[in-house]
């Protein structure tokens, strides 16, 4: 048989793949650094206007910042942290995808768990503080369980919503293929054709997952988000920035960590 | 007209039911169809969508199905497929109803529908995953298909990067791959350009001949019927039915200058109403 290629269609068509950050292109990195820097200067220019516990100085911030470092306080903290982050996003993102594939694949499970799901979905995670306590006590677990309703919801949603688009078509296509029941339907078609969907909620929900530490954090736990929370009663702006800089910059490592991921995982896509 | 049966004619004695009889009989690898009729219960009144479908189609055949828009190709194709279920009557694949999906019928959609997240090889080798095949065994049937269909330096791509004609052959190699009795296609070439249909059909036409499989093909491209199949089965709409089975007496490889192909054409336009 004859194949009509010309030479028009690169063999594995996966050879230009940006890293997404920017670093690939240069002009992209000098309008990025400029940005900063412009935005620092503005700051700059404007705290020069206003006393400390308004808007401090850049320059202060960094002092802060180096100081709560060296004191080993702002490791200590971050690490309190990523124990309340890193389980909270991990049981909270499996547990929304599992469920959120399994309620939008099956329709007996959806009918059921429906009027359910729909009165749970407007409490925000502050509001089960109190179960928090109650449940786990003011501890790493307590805090960790704020973060993992907030993934929760996030990826149910969102595996909910990429099930939901799986094409009728590739579902008939395995059938003829020799695909017999639900778990087999869901594991070889319904999941790859919703990885796309589903990978997009994990990365939303694990930059959401910082947010919460700041919540997660409020009824007395040690970690960043304390740090910010104390800070702030005392009107200690700096350090406060400094602390919103620490959170920021996890952020970013895990974001990109995770483009890169998925980049990798979903290296098929158009 | 020469080699024109009248299959309207059939289908109201029993002619029809004695060919359908015969392939249930003898286990051969032919498929029937039996008085299938298929009602849509929508909102207010049903639907008529198939009446009383018979036809078969023979080991070995390539048999086309035309027919205008809205005669109920694609419900049939899906009735067939085991995709869809019959309101009446029902489908006989090599003598066994048809009572769902079967790995003994090589369906072929007109859109691909490839996995994306798989690779050319990987599309291919699905169904086989779920026969008892070895793993060795797997991998040459996969290098097999890809040969057939002269994709075996694509083995590794992702679908994103073929462009349509090829997607459709690894849409093929996938369905041949379980080896199937029947290759079932619904418009398969639709999607694609003239130039490229033309290569298609005629790759089409190599594989029929050196696998020997049978082959039900539905398209509304009459040209494409009469270039591929060795009998035509034409139907008519509201409600959709057998309007005629049509013999196509022409030597392969066939022609388009050629006059007995240009009156097969015509006839078959005729029946179902459409302008030449």
């Amino acid at each position: 048989m004859a194949t009509d290629t010309g030479g028009r269609f690169d063999g594995d068509g996966g050879t230009a793949i940006a890293t997404g950050i920017g670093l690939d292109d240069p002009r992209r990195l000098v309008r990025g650094v400029a940005g900063i820097a412009g935005f620092v200067l503005l700051w700059h220019l404007v705290s020069l206007t206003q006393p400390a516990y308004v808007l401090p100085s850049p320059g202060a911030v960094v002092d802060a910042f180096a100081e709560e470092l060296a004191s080993g306080t702002m490791t200590a903290a971050l690490w309190s942290s990523i124990r309340h982050w890193a389980p909270g996003t991990f049981v909270g993102t499996t547990l929304g995808v599992g469920a959120g594939v399994a309620l939008s694949w099956s329709r007996l499970l959806d009918d059921v768990t429906a009027p359910l799901v729909r009165t749970l979905r407007p409490v925000p995670p502050l509001a089960l503080i109190g179960f928090a306590i109650a449940w786990f006590g003011i501890n790493d677990a307590g805090a960790a369980f704020i973060i993992a309703v907030g993934a929760f919801w996030i990826n149910f949603y969102a595996a909910y919503g990429a099930v939901e688009g799986v094409s009728n078509d590739l579902l008939d296509v395995g059938r003829t293929l020799g695909v017999r029941g639900d778990l087999d339907m869901v594991r070889s078609i319904v999941v790859p054709a919703a990885l796309p969907g589903i990978t997009t909620g994990i990365r939303t929900g694990l930059g959401r997952c910082w947010m919460l530490v700041v919540a997660s954090e409020i009824f007395g736990v040690p970690g960043v988000g304390r740090e910010i929370l104390r800070a702030s009663n005392n009107l200690l702006v700096d350090k406060v920035i400094a602390y919103i800089l620490v959170l920021s910059l996890m952020y970013l490592l895990v974001d990109v960590a995770f483009r890169a991921a998925q980049r990798r995982v979903l290296v098929w896509q158009a | 007209m020469a080699g024109v049966s009248n299959g309207a004619d059939e289908a109201d004695d029993t002619g029809v039911t004695d060919e359908v009889d015969e392939i249930a009989g003898d286990g051969e690898a032919g498929v029937a169809v039996d008085r299938v009729g298929k009602t849509y219960e929508g909102d207010g009144t049903p639907v008529r969508a198939l009446d009383d479908v018979s036809f078969a189609v023979e080991e070995g055949e390539f048999v086309c199905l035309v027919g205008p828009s809205g005669c109920g190709k694609t419900t049939l194709f899906r009735v067939i497929a085991g995709l869809t279920d019959a309101t009446d009557g029902q489908v006989l694949l090599g003598g066994t109803p048809v009572i769902g999906p079967t790995t003994d019928m090589g369906v072929v959609f007109q859109e691909y529908h490839l996995f994306p997240w798989l690779t050319v090889a990987e599309n291919v080798g699905f169904g086989l995953e779920r026969s008892d095949r070895t793993d060795a065994e797997r991998e040459r049937r996969v290098d097999e298909m890809l040969e057939l269909v002269g994709l075996s330096e694509f083995r590794d791509s992702y679908p994103k990067s073929l462009s349509g004609g090829m997607k459709q052959r690894v849409a093929i190699a996938r369905a041949l791959a379980v080896d199937p009795e029947l290759l079932l296609m619904d418009e398969p070439f639709g999607a694609v350009d003239a130039q490229t249909r033309e290569m298609l059909q005629r790759e089409l036409l190599d594989v029929w001949q050196s696998t020997g499989k049978t082959v039900l093909f539905v398209t509304h491209d009459v040209a494409e019927a009469v270039t591929l199949a060795d009998r035509i089965v034409v139907m008519a709409a509201e409600p959709g039915r057998v309007a005629e089975v049509v013999d196509v007496d022409v030597d392969r490889p066939r022609e388009r200058g050629d006059p007995a192909f240009g009156e097969h054409v015509a006839r078959v336009r005729e029946l179902i109403g459409a302008r030449p």
